[in-house]
């Protein structure tokens, strides 16, 4: 999945940075798309959500790669998922263990990491065909890219809808909350609204 | 013996990985499980002492009361005495749970030293719907039960929220919840209550 | 009667009230990169509710019957995707040799379908809401699956009317799409305070 478009640039650093903008997992690969609705009402639970999966995607795309050459055609997927459960597992204990409320917060979806598109994508496409250290150039980038933008969409959704961020007031006074967006209702439409705008300044650019 | 061959020549990584995946998990699980049970016990402190603040000390109750859900089943109930720094009974605590809109609703409830007055419920865990049976863990709910007297709640649509009786007013739109948390209240309280007045823990005053 | 009652209610529940695809924000991912047409949302949907009804069922005994006594409920997450892995492979080798029509309208989905976030979902679900027999598992399970296949089913209804429509460029495909599912959220939000 490393795209070259006749540029110059090395295999790692195409790796890393491809994930941040040119191929944003959630903002243009439109993959693992449940986190970003779900878990960002507020930007330090996003940040929370995007830091356990970089350390998951780094991790599984490290052992997978390690594997590569002895996987199975057909048992593939399943080694996946359990090398990504494992993860997810210690992920999950070590949020438990250190940041109790985040982990209250974020309450089933972490152990639903298992089941990002993001992370098995990766693996699939990425790490069972590429040697560690790219592999884990890909993870951080990709992971990086899924965290800034569950982080963007925190912050739009988490300031508009209670005016704070992180506790720090950040509209004026005389604003009034746009409830809704902490609901359900919020997260698809604000999702979509992002995604139309990206939508423009591509096609800016590109023109 | 063909097939176990050809059994274990497919799938020998997938059981070694998961041998050492297992061994992982539990090593992590070995070393912060001390961990994650502090921060439950930590919470429980924490969530109890702001119902009763002068209590500097929890200490579990030995005595065997059982208490009957809703359902039919029986279980024994979490119940700690309160006491100040100079050793004085200031109240009690018993934790209490029941099944909300959303899912199963846990609080922790704290009552005065005689067993009279309500001091307050805490959530320590729920899952309803944000901004409606969510608010439940709200100030304006919540402040009703304080002091209201520790006997069997009632549900009202509407009266007065300020007025402290054994009337509750339900929260709009989520009367279901509110109900909820009443009916878990009234269930663990009447039946904690009447145990230790017929063990002569607390005394049988009328008022 | 009253057992019959609460079965029903937890069925409505988790299709109409507390429906996984519009409260939950689960089974998005598949669903918006698969085109919008009625007969294949309505083929995954009905793919997607054999696994969850067959998953949530096995991973529920087993975590009820094997995991609690053994306090290896720290195996939890791993035992119940390997759970799943292994009923879409059943659920797979069984339409094909019994219903081979079946197969072929939705056999392309059912390989996609183990990372579905609503099958896990369900299975950790099941353990959260603490529930505590049998029969509750088995009907919340298959809901949950009918929920998932009606909130796709009138999703690819509303995109392949939206095909017709006059949508902003910028906003084609997957924007359009995702707001129309905010806006049948807030719809399905009515049916808050159905259940009593």
């Amino acid at each position: 999945m490393s795209a070259s478009n006749g540029s110059i640039s090395s295999p790692y650093s195409v790796a890393l940075f491809s994930g941040l903008w040119r191929e944003n997992p959630t903002f243009r690969l439109l993959i693992g798309l449940c986190p970003p609705l779900a878990v960002t009402t507020a930007v330090k639970p996003a940040l929370t959500m995007g830091l356990s999966v970089i350390f998951v995607l780094v991790c599984s795309n490290l052992v997978v790669s390690l594997m590569r050459n002895l996987l199975r055609p057909h048992l593939r997927i399943i080694m996946f998922t359990v090398t990504i459960a494992t993860f997810v597992t210690i992920c999950d204990l070590f949020l438990k263990a250190y940041q109790p409320q985040m982990s209250e917060i974020l309450g089933a979806y972490v152990p639903l990491i298992i089941v990002n598109c993001l992370i098995i994508f990766r693996a699939e496409a990425c790490a069972s065909k590429s040697g560690p250290l790219i592999s884990i150039l890909d993870g951080i980038g990709m992971g990086a890219g899924f965290t800034i933008a569950l982080c963007i969409l925190a912050g739009v959704r988490e300031i508009l809808a209670t005016g704070h961020v992180f506790d720090i007031p950040v509209m004026p006074k005389a604003f009034v909350p746009w409830l809704a967006l902490q609901m359900p209702v919020g997260a698809f439409i604000t999702l979509g609204l992002i995604l139309g705008l990206i939508n423009v300044l591509t096609r800016k650019k590109e023109s | 013996m063909s097939k176990l061959k050809y059994f274990v020549q497919q799938s020998w990584l997938l059981l070694v990985s998961s041998f050492f995946f297992g061994l992982l998990i539990a090593v992590t699980n070995a070393a912060l499980s001390g961990r994650i049970e502090q921060n439950r016990i930590a919470k429980l402190n924490a969530l109890t002492k702001a119902l009763l603040p002068d209590a500097e000390r929890f200490q579990p109750l030995d005595t065997n009361i059982e208490v009957q859900l809703p359902d039919g089943s029986k279980e024994k109930a979490t119940i700690f005495e309160a006491f100040s720094s100079d050793g004085q009974r200031v109240g009690w605590s018993f934790n209490a749970h029941g099944t909300g809109f959303a899912g199963p609703i846990e609080l922790v409830v704290a009552v005065d030293k005689d067993f009279q007055k309500l001091m307050g419920f805490n959530v320590l865990a729920s899952s309803e719907t944000p901004g409606f049976g969510d608010q439940i863990k709200s100030d304006y709910y919540r402040r009703q039960f304080i002091n209201a007297p520790a006997d069997k709640l009632m549900l009202v649509k509407t009266g007065s929220a300020a007025a402290i009786d054994s009337q509750i007013v339900a929260i709009t739109g989520a009367t279901v919840s509110s109900q909820a948390v009443v009916n878990i209240v009234n269930t663990f309280l009447t039946q904690i209550k009447n145990q230790m007045q017929e063990k002569g823990l607390i005394g049988n005053v009328g008022q | 009667m009253d057992r019959f009652t609460a079965l029903l209610m937890g069925f409505l529940s988790v299709v109409l009230v507390n429906n996984f695809v519009f409260t939950k924000f689960l089974g998005t991912c598949p669903y918006l990169g698969v085109s919008g047409r009625l007969d294949r949302a309505l083929g995954m949907g009905l793919a997607v509710t054999f696994v969850t009804a067959l998953s949530g069922t096995l991973t529920w005994m087993v975590d009820a019957y094997v995991l609690t006594p053994l306090h290896l409920e720290i195996t939890r997450y791993i035992a119940y995707i390997v759970i799943i892995a292994g009923a879409v492979q059943l659920v797979e080798m069984y339409v094909r040799k019994f219903f081979p029509t079946l197969y072929d309208a939705f056999g392309i989905y059912l390989p996609l379908i183990s990372t579905n976030c609503v099958i896990l979902g369900i299975c950790l679900f099941l353990d959260v809401w603490g529930t505590n027999n049998l029969l509750e598992a088995v009907v919340v399970s298959t809901g949950t699956g009918i929920g998932f296949t009606v909130a796709i089913c009138i999703m690819a209804g509303i995109r392949e009317e939206l095909i017709l429509a006059d949508v902003p460029k910028a906003l084609q495909g997957a924007p359009i799409t995702l707001i129309t599912a905010g806006l049948l959220t807030l719809a399905f939000m009515g049916f808050a305070g159905m259940i009593k």
